[in-house]
């Protein structure tokens, strides 16, 4: 969910914009990192974990915990929780380690 | 190659004060942060801070950030962000990665203020989604403005937990408990008391024992712990939540030390290993120096003064000190002298007299302070027990009625005489720990002004109900007046509210709903097993099915089971595998050997390593800030 009101801060969120998560239609901010954006549409998974395919969401918020690695736009091991939302992206949960991109 | 006099590894407080300090030596200062902007951790503080004006207390930490990246802007800093420092060579390059683009930087010297990485509790079903760190829960919080549920759990009353719970109800999420292992709150009485008389319960030698949910975090099991913080039969109960926040301690991030072959030592009041260094936070290695939470976790105040000194200790070096800094140096040392006086300083004082050879300091009894209340007339209370270091109290203060004295630990001392109870010291107090009482209001009520910083306000008029210390509802109460004291704090209100006058030294919160505790349900069994490495999905059946095979060592264990190889690197599995090896070893961490550290500090395809190329040369002479601002 996203804080309307708070006593402190003020969120300078930028434009609206649609995107794709699982092929369901989400909207989000521009800018904002993706997890942000899916946390506040109330997506907690976005990966299945490498062996156990255990449901992994948002944790460590700067790229480092492995937990929100997602597909995004056909790429894998995407982190998602550093990574700006932009308008149209194709993101989806990643299970286990993903596709290593051909070069 | 990218050349500079002074590379700074990290742009937190720490960083930034180390490169303003450098920079204003006239030395050519490079930072490489790897976040998008400047500003560490304290781009999500809200709170004020503690200390005096010389450490910005009063300020938020979030307008700290923006002022010290202004300063470094302003001198000109080369600020690398979304940039990792992937490695220290032996030839004292450093090498740098940013985006798909890698490159290398040769600094004359380095400080290393890399922080600290966030402690894992391990126990069943701990990576379910809606188990949080703090810190990653914060970031979501304050900079996307974003919340993962409504309510929550809080595991650690230590200040991180403290305060996060406080924001997270300023977020307006419930926080349904505190539980803290010890026989004791570890953070500030202030930062306690803040949430206590909003109704949150903290629940003394008590931890979660297991989670549970489909697919996310649904309940939480809450168990007594005995002396030896093993769980009490019998004693556990469930709460429904949202989410359980981790605020159990941090450890200093020095990856890059021990890879640069700093020589690094385990000091148990330092909160882990650390790199040996002397008090001009110089390692072992000389053009290497460290500063901040990477040299042992303290506050961030500590850390701003540790990067003053250690950057302008390299800048000297680069130019053979040529510069006289003899007493800006005295002062910063006594800044931390006394940042580090009182009972909450005493950790550190320990932890760097270890490090540098000096007798321990004996340990000292402080005694808590009674709050003093006026009895009459209109006058502030202060509740401030404890000896931290902070002083905006008598800062704030026209008529100079609250005062300090010379030490910044002392407790503020009141002159009912002089006071006009104008109620600064309420807008002022970073602890919202300052209340003002009008015994004199009518003849049978009191009015009492408290410090609000939640949403929504309430309004003139309102009536609703006084909360006591402990968030109970005692009596009715009205809204007489909401205020600002624009001077002090744009953000802080003080509310006003009628109570009975014998209410008058009880009521400390007004709410308009009272506030119902969390009820217990029903309690699920735990999960057979715990993941311990996170990244490679490796169990604690698995680690201690290793151990028995013979596996020894923490790197012979990532060897044969890849923890610590994956994405974090050990950050989250490394603590929780020495523990596991220390309990069966029958022996302390400290013995322990850590694991080796090798580049690159963050999974790097190589194929951005055989595309390096040269980055622009910084024309430190002829730049200008960027237009848009900081």
């Amino acid at each position: 969910m996203r804080i309307e009101k708070h006593p402190i801060l003020d969120f300078a969120r930028g434009k609206k914009v649609k995107f794709t998560f699982d092929g369901r239609e989400i909207t989000g901010h521009e800018g904002e990192t993706i997890t942000a954006a899916l946390v506040a549409a109330g997506v907690l998974t976005l990966s299945k974990s490498i062996k156990l395919e255990r449901p992994r969401g948002f944790f460590c918020g700067i790229g480092r915990c492995s937990s929100c690695y997602m597909v995004v736009n056909g790429v894998s091991n995407v982190r998602a929780c550093v990574t700006p939302l932009e308008k149209g992206m194709d993101v989806n949960t990643q299970v286990g380690r993903g596709e290593i991109a051909s070069c | 190659m990218l050349e500079t006099d002074v590379l700074i590894i990290g742009g937190g407080p720490a960083g930034m004060c180390a490169a303003i300090e450098a920079a204003k030596l006239g030395v050519k200062t490079t930072v490489v942060e790897d976040k998008d902007r400047l500003g560490g951790q304290l781009v999500k503080q809200t709170h004020q801070f503690f200390g005096s004006e010389k450490h910005h207390a009063g300020v938020r930490g979030i307008d700290i950030g923006v002022k010290l990246a202004g300063e470094c802007s302003d001198l000109k800093v080369n600020a690398l962000t979304n940039t990792t420092c992937t490695g220290i060579f032996d030839d004292g390059s450093v090498g740098c990665l940013r985006g798909e683009e890698f490159f290398l930087i040769h600094p004359k010297r380095i400080v290393i203020a890399t922080g600290a990485y966030e402690n894992m509790l391990p126990f069943p079903d701990c990576d379910l989604p809606g188990v949080y760190g703090a810190g990653g829960l914060q970031t979501l919080m304050n900079v996307d403005g974003v919340l993962p549920g409504k309510t929550y759990l809080m595991v650690g009353a230590g200040n991180i937990g403290l305060i996060v719970s406080y924001q997270l109800m300023q977020a307006g999420a419930e926080v349904v408990a505190i539980v803290e292992a010890l026989d004791r709150v570890g953070g500030y009485e202030v930062h306690a008391a803040k949430v206590k008389r909003m109704g949150v319960p903290i629940f003394l030698r008590h931890t979660v024992t297991h989670v549970s949910g489909d697919g996310k975090v649904e309940r939480a099991t809450i168990s007594k712990i005995d002396g030896s913080f093993k769980p009490v039969p019998g004693s556990e109960f469930t709460v429904s939540v949202d989410a359980v926040c981790l605020a159990v301690g941090l450890s200093p991030l020095i990856e890059l030390i021990a890879q640069a072959g700093c020589e690094t030592r385990y000091i148990p009041e330092c909160a882990g290993h650390v790199a040996v260094h002397d008090s001009n936070m110089r390692t072992s290695l000389e053009h290497i120096f460290v500063a901040g939470d990477a040299s042992g976790i303290e506050e961030a105040s500590a850390a701003m003064v540790e990067g003053r000194i250690a950057g302008l200790h390299a800048a000297l070096d680069v130019t053979h000190g040529k510069a006289d800094s003899n007493e800006l140096l005295r002062e910063f040392d006594s800044q931390l002298d006394e940042l580090r006086t009182g009972p909450f300083g005493q950790k550190a004082r320990q932890g760097k007299s270890k490090l540098w050879g000096l007798k321990l300091p004996p340990d000292e009894e402080f005694e808590e302070a009674p709050p003093i209340i006026p009895e009459s007339g209109k006058k502030p209370v202060i509740e401030c027990p404890q000896n931290i270091p902070c002083n905006p109290c008598a800062v704030s203060c026209p008529t100079e009625s609250i005062t300090i004295g010379d030490n910044i630990t002392n407790f503020p001392v009141l002159d009912q005489g002089t006071c006009n109870g104008c109620g600064n010291c309420v807008a002022a107090c970073p602890g919202l720990a300052v209340f003002l009482v009008n015994r004199d209001y009518s003849d049978r009520e009191a009015e009492i002004t408290i410090p609000w910083e939640l949403t929504p306000p309430p309004e003139k008029g309102d009536k609703g109900y006084a909360l006591d210390r402990t968030g109970v509802a005692i009596c009715p109460a009205t809204v007489t007046k909401i205020r600002r004291v624009k001077k002090i704090d744009k953000k802080r209100l003080l509310v006003a509210f009628t109570v009975p006058l014998d209410k008058a030294d009880e009521a400390r919160h007004f709410v308009i709903v009272e506030p119902k505790g969390a009820e217990k349900i029903e309690t699920l069994p735990p999960a057979d097993d715990i993941i311990i490495c996170r990244c490679e999905d490796v169990t604690q059946k698995e680690i201690l099915d290793c151990f028995n095979s013979g596996y020894k060592s923490f790197d012979e264990i990532k060897r044969y089971l890849r923890t610590g190889m994956g994405p974090c690197q050990g950050k989250t599995c490394q603590r929780l595998i020495l523990g596991i090896l220390a309990r069966e070893l029958k022996t302390h961490v400290s013995e322990l050997a850590p694991q080796t550290v090798r580049t690159p500090m963050k999974p790097t395809e190589l194929e951005i390593y055989a595309s390096s190329k040269e980055i622009e040369p910084w024309d430190f002479e002829n730049w200008q800030p960027p237009g848009g601002g900081h």
